[in-house]
């Protein structure tokens, strides 16, 4: 399994990439305006309180002092003590992350089940009825903002139908998917858009390929030209670009937690920002950009996968 | 002829452009033997493959569409048949090669489980049925290991596995008639007698009939038993082989005949090797054991470092001014890295390259300028190398004013001057490169490096791409070029007939090194190195009574010719 090589070495290269991100979160949390302390004493900040406060969370060390702690936490596993929640940030996250993880995969897995019909619709009737339909609703999907649907969304389920529910996150396994449900359409609906785009032009080239004329020209049926021939050869610009969403999407997770009151990462990341919490939002940055950087390298596996022809 | 498998009778196939109707196939009747091989020959735009596409009815647009005529194919007319009944046609009595397998075969699917698919599909075997039967066929077609190639991908063989594998596709359903159209012309010389040779040997193994697409006389010449020739959707003439390439009827099967850049027989005796010794004039061109190596792909992170190819590997060449060089070899043989290397487009690993007394490994900034002012190249493909956004005036006055040999107030008269230089209607400036045909285009890619005013012109595979009688012309217009201004060319082909026209010296390449050098005349006649000798055996010739492949040879040498 030459292909596949690239699977023991590329982790290696995400060690400088991690590090450039952890070093890069840490001071961009620090950019930003407001004091830690001050939000936490609220009216009875003084200034020798402030001081204790910036004294227990090392905060008035130097700048360079503070990074240098945050690699020592890491390496013994912890990201320091979130200010507002009292507690480690890495367990803190750890509690928040259920619900997130779940709705990002529901997302992905969801747009792709819509992608995928809808482009091979379109591409399939290209410049008749069904393809101009396809491709206004997914100019429509990419011009709706997230929270615009979601909140369309409630209105139409939640409060005139009474389907789903409008907020919150389940306890039991069916409880949480019916609270996932109208979250993860709303993100799907947007990613899904992009996606059938991309997925279209490239079935609508690779149906007049050389290719798909061959697979004709041997008797083959138009159902098994498209789905054995054309679907697979359209695949990987289209992998490649869900990667790249990946980075949105999980910035699509916090306003949806938000708009739905769901307890995950992306709801803890805007209130820590609120409150700020510098290690809270250096821990979940830290946490989504390996995210990312993870996806990239599933969506490199699944590349070589799809097609032999390509190395890494 | 024996009984006709495939009966053709008025055939007329038509497109609708803007209420407007054009007839691409005018009544176009002929029968095909059993066991026959008929070869239809014919420019690009003669309608040669619209017929074949018309045959299994897979037409390249839904504007075009069979309006009149029959085809009878053992009492079936298929022109009256639906796309149901045409898919049990298709691929179970019809079997398409096409011309381009790289394109044609899926390259994400194995090329046993693409054999298979038709023999499951059509016959309905299971899947070990199927691919019992793939293998079998992946062995009748040539592959030495068809259980483990079998699961090859596409990209894993070389060209002309390649084309077999297609060919194991479109005989995967045990079809009466196979449709190759223009199965080699993407392929080198030796690899193209070889699957000439495996398309007879189907024939007669298999009572195949088979229809032949080719522009190449010498092909048509050595396999087929009837011609077909066809020009502006009609066929002009049919008939024997023998009686067609001896005793043409009509005006454009002789003007075909004649621009075919055939092989005489040489015996003469040896030119004077003086000639070339005798004008005590300093090269213009000078290489000297050149080396250009590129690293293998991937990381050779635990096997020391990476590894290396030479593409081109101890090449040493002078080229006097004024002088017509041809470079012969396969595909892989090194001849375009050579090429590059010249221009400065490749950096050398090692060796010297001198223009006109500058080094380029030492003085390269210098030295690239002054090759860049006196150098100029002409591409393979006329299309991709002229920019489509841009007039041919455009484009060449780009040329002369970054060359800055011309006052810019002379320009336009320049451009108008080059225009005549290489044949093309002064009008032609102001058009672009997708309103004009393939030989307009490079003769506007050769006007281009004649605006640079160059000494020497590199001109790599710069007719490959094009028709015979365009090639003849375009062969022609640089045989003027080269008298009138006494330009030096570096001409790389793989058609050995071209370069023995047009070329006084020859050099033969393979495997990145030189291993034949010489005066036309001689090399051809009496070629020293087997390589060479392989490669000349290799060319059809347009004469059926010199068999192609009594001609060639076993495995006299290595590795591309057993591809």
């Amino acid at each position: 399994m030459h292909r596949y090589r690239f699977v023991l070495f590329r982790p290696l290269q995400f060690l400088p990439v991690l590090f450039g991100i952890s070093v890069i979160t840490f001071i961009l949390v620090r950019l930003i305006p407001g004091d830690p302390a001050r939000v936490l004493l609220g009216a009875r900040s003084t200034p020798t309180a402030i001081a204790r406060i910036h004294a227990q969370y090392g905060l008035d060390e130097p700048i360079w002092l503070q990074y240098f702690y945050f690699l020592q936490n890491l390496g013994k596993g912890e990201m320091g003590k979130s200010i507002l929640f009292k507690i480690d940030v890495l367990k803190l996250i750890l509690t928040r992350i259920e619900p997130t993880l779940v709705l990002v995969l529901t997302s992905v897995i969801l747009s792709i089940l819509i992608a995928v019909p809808m482009a091979a619709l379109a591409a399939r009737n290209n410049g008749r009825l069904a393809d101009h339909a396809v491709r206004i609703v997914s100019t429509l999907g990419i011009g709706f903002p997230p929270f615009w649907l979601a909140l369309m969304l409630i209105i139409l389920f939640s409060v005139k139908l009474g389907i789903f529910p409008v907020s919150g996150y389940g306890d039991t396994l069916l409880d949480k998917a019916a609270h996932l449900i109208l979250p993860s359409l709303t993100i799907a609906l947007s990613l899904s858009a992009v996606l059938t785009r991309s997925l279209r032009a490239a079935m609508i080239v690779e149906l007049q390929s050389d290719l798909a004329t061959a697979a004709r020209a041997r008797g083959m049926p138009e159902s098994i030209v498209f789905w054995r021939h054309v679907l697979p050869n359209s695949l990987v610009p289209t992998i490649n670009l869900l990667a790249v969403n990946i980075g949105w999407l999980i910035g699509g997770t916090v306003v949806v937690e938000t708009v739905f009151a769901i307890p995950g990462m992306g709801q803890l990341l805007v209130r820590a920002i609120f409150s700020r919490d510098y290690m809270v939002v250096q821990g979940v940055a830290m946490v989504f950009a390996c995210a990312t950087v993870l996806v990239n390298f599933l969506a490199d596996i699944v590349t070589v996968t799809v097609d032999p022809r390509v190395r890494l | 002829m024996s009984e006709p498998v495939l009966s053709i009778r008025s055939l007329t196939v038509q497109a609708q452009l803007d209420g407007e109707t054009r007839t691409l196939i005018d009544a176009v009747s002929f029968d095909l033997g059993k066991g026959e091989i008929l070869g239809l020959v014919g420019e690009s735009g003669s309608g040669k493959s619209m017929i074949c596409r018309a045959l299994v009815k897979l037409l390249p647009s839904k504007t075009i569409a069979i309006t009149g005529g029959s085809m009878l194919l053992s009492g079936r007319d298929l022109v009256q048949l639906n796309e149901a009944a045409m898919r049990s046609v298709r691929g179970a009595d019809i079997g398409m090669v096409f011309q381009n397998p790289t394109s044609h075969l899926d390259p994400v699917m194995r090329i046993g489980d693409q054999i298979a698919e038709g023999i499951r599909y059509h016959q309905g075997k299971s899947r070990s049925e199927a691919k019992a039967a793939a293998i079998d066929i992946l062995g009748q077609v040539g592959f030495p290991d068809p259980a483990r190639q079998y699961d090859n991908y596409p990209h894993e063989l070389s060209g002309g596995m390649r084309q077999r594998a297609m060919i194991a596709v479109a005989l995967s359903c045990n079809p009466e008639i196979l449709i190759a159209d223009e199965p080699t012309t993407a392929l080198d010389v030796t690899i193209q007698a070889q699957i000439l040779k495996l398309l007879m040997d189907l024939r007669d193994s298999r009572g195949l009939s088979i229809i032949l697409i080719t522009h190449d006389l010498g092909i048509v010449a050595q396999t087929c038993d009837r011609i077909a020739v066809l020009r502006h959707g009609q066929l002009l003439e049919l008939g024997d082989k023998r009686r067609v390439l001896s005793a043409p009827q009509h005006a454009y099967t002789i003007s075909l005949l004649d621009s075919h850049p055939s092989m005489p027989e040489e015996g003469g005796p040896i030119t004077a090797e003086a000639v070339i010794d005798a004008p005590p004039v300093r090269p213009l061109l000078e290489i000297d054991d050149l080396v250009v190596r590129f690293p293998t792909p991937g990381l050779g992170l635990f096997k020391g470092g990476r590894k290396h190819i030479a593409a081109v590997n101890g090449v040493s060449l002078r080229v006097m001014p004024g002088e017509t060089v041809g470079i012969v070899g396969e595909s892989g043989s090194g001849k375009s890295t050579l090429a590059r290397a010249i221009l400065g487009l490749t950096p050398l690993s090692s060796g010297h390259i001198s223009f006109d007394g500058l080094d380029l490994a030492q003085q390269r900034k210098q030295t690239l300028a002054q090759i860049r002012t006196q150098a100029a190249m002409v591409f393979q493909d006329p299309y991709n190398a002229l920019n489509p956004r841009l007039t041919i005036g455009e484009t060449l006055a780009e040329v002369l004013q970054v060359q800055n040999k011309v006052p810019t107030s002379r320009i336009p008269e320049r451009i108008n001057e080059l225009l005549d230089l290489v044949g093309l209607e002064r009008e032609f400036a102001t058009r672009r490169p997708r309103a004009m045909s393939g030989g307009q285009c490079q003769r506007a890619g050769i006007a281009r490096a004649l605006a640079v005013d160059p000494k020497m012109i590199i001109a790599d595979e710069c007719v490959a791409a094009l028709d015979v009688t365009i090639q003849a012309q375009i062969i022609d217009l640089f045989r003027e070029l080269k008298s009138i201004m006494n330009l030096t060319l570096l001409f790389i082909a793989h058609d050995l007939a071209i370069v023995r026209d047009l070329c006084e010296r020859v050099v033969v390449m393979y495997r990145g090194e030189i291993v034949e050098e010489g005066l036309c005349a001689d090399v051809f006649a009496r070629p020293q190195h087997p390589y060479t000798a392989a490669l000349i055996a290799a060319i059809p010739d347009i004469d059926p009574d010199k068999p192609l492949l009594r001609r060639l040879p076993g495995q006299a040498v290595p590795h591309l010719l057993t591809a």
